[in-house]
């Protein structure tokens, strides 16, 4: 049996919206990017290698399928913004959303290449290892690489926190 | 001895092996730079984390699920089981018979990126208003799921019920509450979210009541028919929900086998 099981493909869909939603800047995008990246899974499943983690190999097709197809139209206008405007129920959650909307924020001010690290180590949660393997660099790239998004990153959320002061 | 950003960080991940990890836990003892540092990076990773958690807790859109692609499934328009359950569904009961899934579906357009989506959200009500407003019609208790409590809002009935012992992965009927996850607020109390119906949620564990610190109304947006096809997976978790959430757990949601732990010991703590 050469590809991979379609409910494994499903296991894996939360991870991977959520993956998805750290690259792109808009919540469509990010399932249009998962919706293709399932799509070319399963055409070119013969070309999963059993015994190779599933993950990484999906992970890999989100990426592209971001890089190829969905980033030359994305949406770029407003970021999360329409659902979020007009709730504001309390300190405690507005305060929780407005640090959640500046990591988002300054998610989308990250090279690519950055958000790309972000979204796999910190989002995901990924070890090392396997983030190098999705973006196909070896691991001490990865890791210089990481290091760099992060001080870009809190550089980012730094700006901001003095810039309301 | 100083080491560098990037070990820190390596560190501060759980990736370095055993031996350097030690060196570095001694560093970090003679010197608060380094444990500082290490605290940073962390932070920074928490902070990102939970920014991102709440995507977990969405049901996942019916388009994007293998069996719905047009590459999949040639898909005659037979009469078959309907299709179940969201595939985020922890207890991973509902994704294997994917045939007959296939089998029932009608062969899927792809729908256009600016579909109507089920389950984004209206605006929050204040929790008085949600009382007795909304249809609780499918709890077949007489008892309303919410009480006023010393001004806090408190879980009773089949909610109380369900939030006190009910593992997220158990199935349940599809009227029923829906538990989602379960985390520990940032002062130790265990909380869960869970959806009556259109309505979601979470509550916390207080001595021996579960308080609800936020509700809030999922609402299906106009064009009822053009969203049929998301309703089965049932409504997502509002975003209020989930900012509410993100503002208070402390670290991640627990898994399956440490619900189940906390279940077990009466989900102690909290104030």
């Amino acid at each position: 049996m050469s590809t991979p099981p379609e409910n494994d493909i499903a296991a894996l869909l939360p991870r991977l919206r959520r993956f998805a939603r750290s690259i792109t800047f808009h919540r469509e995008d990010a399932d249009d990017v998962v919706q293709i990246a399932v799509e070319r899974a399963l055409t070119r499943s013969a070309q999963w290698e059993p015994g190779t983690r599933l993950d990484s190999w999906m992970f890999r097709i989100v990426k592209n399928a971001w890089i190829d197809e969905v980033r030359t139209r994305a949406r770029r206008d407003q970021l999360f913004a329409p659902e979020e405007e007009g709730e504001h129920v309390g300190d405690d959650r507005a305060e929780a959303q407005q640090q959640r909307m500046a990591i988002e924020q300054a998610m989308r001010r990250l090279s690519e290449e950055h958000r790309m690290v972000i979204g796999l180590v910190l989002v995901d949660g990924m070890a090392y290892k396997e983030a190098a393997e999705v973006l196909d660099i070896p691991m001490g790239t990865l890791t210089s690489r990481l290091a760099r998004a992060r001080e870009a990153l809190q550089a980012l959320l730094s700006d901001r926190t003095r810039n309301k002061e | 001895m100083s080491f560098s950003d990037e070990t820190l960080m390596a560190y501060a991940d759980g990736e370095l092996e055993p031996a350097l990890a030690a060196r570095v836990e001694e560093a970090m003892r003679a010197d608060p730079r380094v444990e500082e540092a290490v605290q940073r990076h962390r932070a920074l990773r928490a902070d990102v984390f939970s920014a991102f958690a709440g995507v977990l807790d969405e049901p996942v859109p019916a388009r994007l699920r293998p069996a719905a692609t047009p590459a999949a499934a040639p898909a005659p328009a037979a009469a078959a089981p309907p299709v179940s359950a969201p595939v985020s569904d922890p207890g991973g009961a509902t994704v294997h018979s994917l045939e007959a899934r296939r089998a029932a579906r009608t062969p899927p357009a792809r729908p256009a990126p600016a579909a109507p989506r089920w389950g984004a959200l209206a605006a929050s009500l204040a929790v008085g208003v949600l009382v007795g407003a909304l249809g609780w019609q499918a709890l077949d208790a007489g008892q309303p799921p919410f009480a006023r409590h010393g001004g806090a809002m408190v879980a009773q009935g089949e909610l109380a019920d369900a939030l006190s012992h009910r593992l997220a992965a158990e199935p349940v009927a599809a009227d029923a509450v829906r538990l989602g996850v379960s985390f520990r607020d940032r002062d130790g109390a265990y909380c869960r979210s869970f959806m009556l119906g259109t309505t979601g949620g979470f509550a916390c564990r207080q001595g021996d009541q579960w308080r609800i610190p936020v509700l809030a109304q999922a609402e299906q947006e106009q064009g009822q028919e053009a969203a049929g096809a998301y309703r089965q997976a049932g409504s997502a978790m509002p975003a209020a929900v989930l900012d509410a959430i993100d503002g208070r757990i402390a670290g991640g949601t627990l898994d399956a086998p440490a619900e189940r732990a906390a279940r077990d010991r009466g989900w102690p703590g909290g104030k």
